[in-house]
């Protein structure tokens, strides 16, 4: 992805006295036909960019931090709001890079309320989302990558209407391919936690840990451990869409018959990728809509690059053609 | 209860051939060997399974048995007779469901929710009609014991038939921790034999798909799954949902809370029904 064009941006400074470091706000509004950022704010290390968009109702946003990345103690604080009929698309700018542990060094030392982050050498990312009436959130960032003994945490909250709609995008690469990195970092942790209606429902938390935590396995004990390279291979990119709502029921059904038309024989060797459809967990209440989570895992993450932009082309119909295209550049 | 007792339960939960519909689970494994991860030593191949799939069950799932387990124990402890226990059932019940929804909401692959709630209502029911007192040995039971026995039964009823008309999941771990929680074994020995279960039925499973023979499963059962199970039992140990009230001042849900640790595992349990010829639900 190619930095984002910068001159239809709002000023992010302006509010940056009543932000922590790291924390920052996005209020989206339709004013008429118009999408309209009420609030784009921000502080170091974090940055927001919003280029110009002529598609009615929607509005798009980078998150970026300075140098393309995160460093260890970072945290990044960030409420989202979509106010009615607002469609709103977050992206990346490149995949959010997250850089090794160094114990006792920080740049933004806030510590956010809540998550208990317990030590300073965790790089955080929090971000809160809530989805109006009829608004539809389309959250599409490139993958993390987290470098050889990063420590990385992301809660992501999402408090929707009944009548919202989103689609979400969770994704990770195994490391840099060029440093042959292969799931070296130490640890991931990523929650995505939504609420429809007050009501909890779903809550997907993914934890990874590497490989170099001493004194849990005795030497010579059999079997020996297993690498996290291991666990995962073939495979070096992973991702999770959670899909919902009206505006993207198509979306849903559509990968609904796909999946319910695979037939598997028996195979000698995996496939370069494989995908799996689960429709939301069936205890939520009458009068919601249609809801569904995406699990991939492909051997590069072109592979999945190009069979998520596919399988979501729909959105096409909601944020047009164009503005969907800057999602996969 | 001592350690007598104790072990005499272990030994009844323990029994493969317990109803508990463990049976037609393979808690992905059928699937994972479909999908073309077997290699040509299939022995090792089942360990590594069981090396990446019992971690990932034993982060989700103990802090819901523990969980469940705590709310049962709490519950036995109070000391009223059954004419007026309805308010403390109805306390451990809200509770109870507060762990199955997040559980339900936690396992967002369609196939693993099935299995476990199909294992959960077994073990209530296996409670109900497989572990309570005959009426034919009950009249020479000393007091105390019988209003003991008559409170968990009360609870543990009301909670199947809260199941039966889908007013809770009713999910595998969540009735695990009910069920030993009532037959007043130690968390500590609950925990640590549900994950052996779980092992167990993976190798069983394996056995049953002929990737490995009887002996070999044995084997692999006394000298590899032994210190998987001691080390999981003993990382997970302490591990809890949140959801209890005890629990929620300063509980850090990134490092003590549930977690899927395994994607792969997930997305090719979530494929199970995907396969042409399959012999497992799950």
């Amino acid at each position: 992805m190619t930095t984002p064009e910068t001159s239809d941006s709002l000023n992010s400074e302006t509010k940056i006295k009543s932000i922590a470091a790291g924390g920052g706000r996005i209020t989206l509004a339709v004013h008429g036909t118009k999408a309209v950022f009420e609030d784009l704010s921000a502080a170091y290390p974090l940055k927001l960019l919003s280029p110009r968009i002529n598609e009615p109702r929607v509005g798009v946003v980078y998150l970026l931090s300075y140098g393309g990345g995160l460093v260890a103690g970072d945290q990044v604080e960030l409420d989202v709001v979509l106010k009615e009929r607002s469609c709103l698309l977050v992206l990346s700018q490149g995949s959010t890079k997250v850089f090794k542990t160094r114990s006792g060094q920080r740049l933004a030392s806030i510590r956010p309320n809540g998550t208990g982050a317990s030590d300073d050498s965790l790089t955080t990312q929090t971000i809160r989302y809530t989805i109006n009436s009829k608004s539809t959130l389309l959250l599409l960032p490139d993958p993390v990558t987290c470098f050889r003994s990063a420590s990385y945490n992301q809660i992501q909250t999402f408090n929707v209407t009944p009548d919202g709609s989103f689609v979400i995008l969770d994704w990770l690469t195994s490391g840099r391919k060029a440093l042959d990195e292969d799931w070296a970092f130490t640890r991931y942790y990523s929650e995505n936690e939504i609420f429809i209606g007050g009501r909890r429902w779903a809550r997907d938390v993914m934890l990874l840990e590497g490989d170099n935590e001493d004194g849990e396995h005795l030497e010579g004990v059999v079997p020996s451990r297993r690498f996290l390279a291991e666990k995962l291979a073939p495979y070096s990119c992973y991702a999770m869409v959670l899909l919902y709502g009206r505006e993207v029921e198509k979306i849903i059904d559509n990968l609904r018959v796909t999946f319910e038309m695979i037939t598997v024989f028996k195979r000698r060797e995996p496939e370069d990728l494989i995908w799996s459809f689960s429709p939301a967990c069936n205890a939520s209440p009458i009068g919601l809509g249609t809801g569904a989570i995406v699990r991939i895992a492909g051997t590069e993450t072109d592979v999945v690059k190009v069979w998520l932009k596919e399988r979501l082309r729909g959105l096409e119909e909601i944020v047009g053609p164009d503005v969907y295209r800057k999602a996969w550049r | 209860m001592d350690n007598d007792d104790e072990m005499y339960i272990l030994l009844l939960l323990a029994d493969s051939n317990l109803p508990t519909g463990s049976f037609v689970a393979s808690a992905g494994l059928e699937s994972y060997v479909a999908h073309g991860f077997l290699s040509q030593n299939s022995s090792s191949s089942i360990i590594d399974f069981v090396q990446d799939s019992l971690p990932s069950y034993a982060h989700l799932a103990l802090p819901f048995v523990s969980d469940a387990h705590r709310i049962i124990s709490t519950y036995a402890n109070a000391k009223n007779s059954p004419e007026n226990n309805q308010d403390e059932v109805d306390r451990a019940v809200k509770k109870l469901i507060g762990l199955d929804e997040l559980y339900e909401v936690m396992t967002l692959n369609h196939v693993a929710r099935r299995a476990s709630k199909a294992q959960g209502i077994a073990l209530l029911t296996l409670y109900s009609k497989g572990f309570s007192r005959p009426l034919s040995i009950s009249s020479n039971i000393d007091e105390p014991i019988r209003l003991h026995e008559a409170r968990l039964t009360q609870l543990l009823d009301q909670y199947k038939v809260l199941i039966r008309s889908e007013e809770t999941p009713g999910h595998l771990p969540v009735c695990w921790g009910m069920l030993t929680g009532a037959l007043g074994l130690t968390l500590e020995r609950s925990q640590y034999l549900h994950l052996f279960l779980h092992a167990r039925s993976l190798l069983s499973a394996s056995v049953r798909l002929n990737n490995i023979g009887p002996y070999g499963s044995q084997q692999i059962l006394l000298h590899a799954v032994r210190p998987l199970v001691a080390t999981e039992a003993a990382k997970c140990r302490m591990l809890r949902t949140g959801e209890l009230d005890e629990d929620k001042d300063g509980f850090n849900r990134t490092t003590h809370g549930p977690a899927n640790t395994w994607p792969l595992g997930d997305i090719l349990a979530a494929r199970h029904d995907q396969q042409h010829s399959r012999i497992f639900n799950s």
